[in-house]
């Protein structure tokens, strides 16, 4: 007989592996000796940016004076386990981004109820119930805190803040599921929920030509993730489909926003490779409304991290956003009279340099040189028609955590 | 004498409390526990992972040689596990006399030790 290739000597020794799984009974002992308030954590971040810019404002009056202070981010969770596979977690975040100083009241940012219902050698599923975080792209679920950011800025043509509170978190139940396969890890993730739909939101997504947004209809998100046996190589799919009622005048609307966002990273000791490429589709329907759109856009960026000592790195990008495939140079939108050519892309050239002097503290500054408005925010630009095409900005960021 | 592959009083090895019945784990999964995105032993006990600072160098060597990771990754997983409420920190200890006193004292543990800290007051888990 045929000994098969997975039972021969290699370096998965099948007589440790059959003494490791041998050894390892299911018991049903209770180590019930520790109360959950033991396993209480407390967490928070802060950071504060200056922003300056020569044309166009970014985040606050940044082409003013000596620039904008109005970045602001302060967040504070607490986390406990009631039992050894429930996890309860909870952040309050206050984020000024420009805009009025109310937008900093604290919203919760997250609110779960997470149970792992398998955990072994060769997977981990779970579940959270509540308002979770969604898993779009390398960076969405944490965003707002600069400890996990590479630069001040995310790449703006993926992560700008016009759709920043419909995509970042979801009312409902999200399922993750952890396998682990030969070649490496595989972590999937899908949900459904409502977006949050708070008092920015019509502001930030359409101007201020809309009265209301609410979601009736559920929203969904997913995520795969692949990561190598060694850590170095992580590819990941991202897709999400949001579903808002407004109403335009008094004229019921539909806005749909579907983003597929495609991302690889190779790390290695000293620096790292990152890229992402992103399609979103946005669709705005609804009878006698004056705006209606269907349209396709594309983000991508590519970025390098260079690490120079434990607590210095550096970092280079470009990053490309298109609002409509279909008029990529903007034209068509300026000849029907919307606003400047120059509004419908975005080309962002940036360096940046972190300082990482203890775990609690990192100093940055970075800056842009771009070629387009893409993802300037229009509240601090409210007369698109003064925005200048070419521009540059200047940040400085000191972030503190606990 | 019996041949003994070199630097073998350096070898860092994972060490659990002694109660713990599991005597060995994989790889990934050792990274996911690691990692704080699995919480439990494969028995159903929770898992209390300690690690000593980020900057100290058994640290930096157990992460590359035993997860095959970098200490930046991890800290990075860390912070994206509890700032997104998928999970907590890990326990941090000063140094090694730390590490087995506290390993050997809390039901659950899991850590690392140079050999030379090695004594029976925890369990050497094997990895896969």
């Amino acid at each position: 007989m045929k000994v098969s290739k997975s039972f021969q000597w290699s370096d998965r020794n099948p007589v440790r592996l059959l003494v490791c799984l041998l050894a390892t009974p299911p018991t049903a002992v209770s180590w019930a000796d520790e109360s959950p308030l033991d396993t209480l954590q407390v967490h928070g971040f802060l950071s504060q940016a200056l922003i300056v810019t020569d044309n166009n404002d970014f985040f606050g009056a940044s082409s003013q004076k000596a620039g904008s202070l109005e970045f602001t981010e302060l967040g504070v969770n607490a986390s406990l386990r009631p039992s050894p596979n429930m996890l309860i977690a909870a952040q309050l975040l206050s984020r000024r981004a420009g805009g009025e100083i109310r937008d900093a009241k604290p919203t919760l940012d997250y609110g779960v109820i997470d149970y792992q219902m398998v955990s072994n050698q060769e997977r981990t599923l779970g579940l959270q119930a509540g308002r979770f975080k969604n898993p779009l792209g390398f960076y969405n679920q944490t965003r707002d805190i600069a400890f996990t950011r590479p630069s001040i800025l995310l790449p703006q043509s993926i992560y700008f803040d016009r759709t920043r509170s419909i995509g970042i978190a979801a009312d409902g139940v999200s399922v993750y599921l952890e396998e682990r396969i030969s070649t490496g890890t595989l972590r999937m993730s899908g949900g459904i929920g409502r977006p949050q739909t708070g008092s920015g939101l019509s502001r930030q997504l359409f101007g201020n030509t809309i009265g209301s947004v609410s979601s009736s209809t559920p929203s969904a998100i997913a995520q795969i993730l692949y990561e190598n046996q060694n850590g170095k190589f992580l590819a990941a799919l991202s897709a999400a489909n949001v579903n808002l009622d407004t109403d335009i005048a008094g004229n019921p609307a539909e806005f749909n926003f579907q983003p597929w966002v495609a991302s690889l990273q190779y790390n290695d000791d000293l620096w790292s490779l990152t890229a992402e490429f992103a399609l979103r589709q946005q669709s705005l329907e609804g009878d006698n409304i004056p705006t209606s759109f269907d349209i396709t856009g594309q983000s991508w960026y590519l970025q390098y991290q260079r690490r120079m000592t434990p607590t210095w790195s550096w970092l280079v990008r470009y990053d490309s956003l298109i609002n409509n495939n279909a008029d990529r140079s903007g034209y068509q939108y300026e000849q029907s009279g919307f606003g400047p050519a120059h509004s419908q892309f975005a080309d962002d050239i940036t360096i940046g340099l972190q300082w990482t002097p203890s775990a609690h503290l990192m100093l940055a500054g970075e800056y842009h040189h771009v070629n387009g408005t893409g993802w300037l925010p229009g509240q601090d630009n409210p007369d698109s028609s003064a925005t200048q095409q070419h521009w540059n900005m200047l940040l400085f960021q000191l972030s503190l955590r606990f | 004498m019996e041949a003994q592959p070199p630097n073998i009083e350096h070898v860092i090895l994972l060490v659990a409390h002694p109660d713990v019945s599991t005597s060995c784990l994989n790889k990934d999964t050792t990274r996911a526990i690691f990692a704080m995105r699995q919480r439990t032993w494969p028995d159903g006990q929770a898992v209390q992972v300690f690690v000593l600072p980020n900057r100290n160098p058994t640290h930096a060597r157990f992460v590359k040689e035993q997860l095959a990771a970098y200490p930046h990754q991890l800290q990075l997983a860390w912070d994206r596990i509890v700032f997104s409420g998928m999970g907590q920190a890990p326990n941090r200890v000063r140094d090694l006399n730390e590490m087995r006193q506290r390993v050997a004292s809390t039901p659950g543990a899991v850590g690392y030790l140079e050999r030379e800290y090695l004594d029976e007051s925890v369990q050497v888990i094997s990895m896969e």
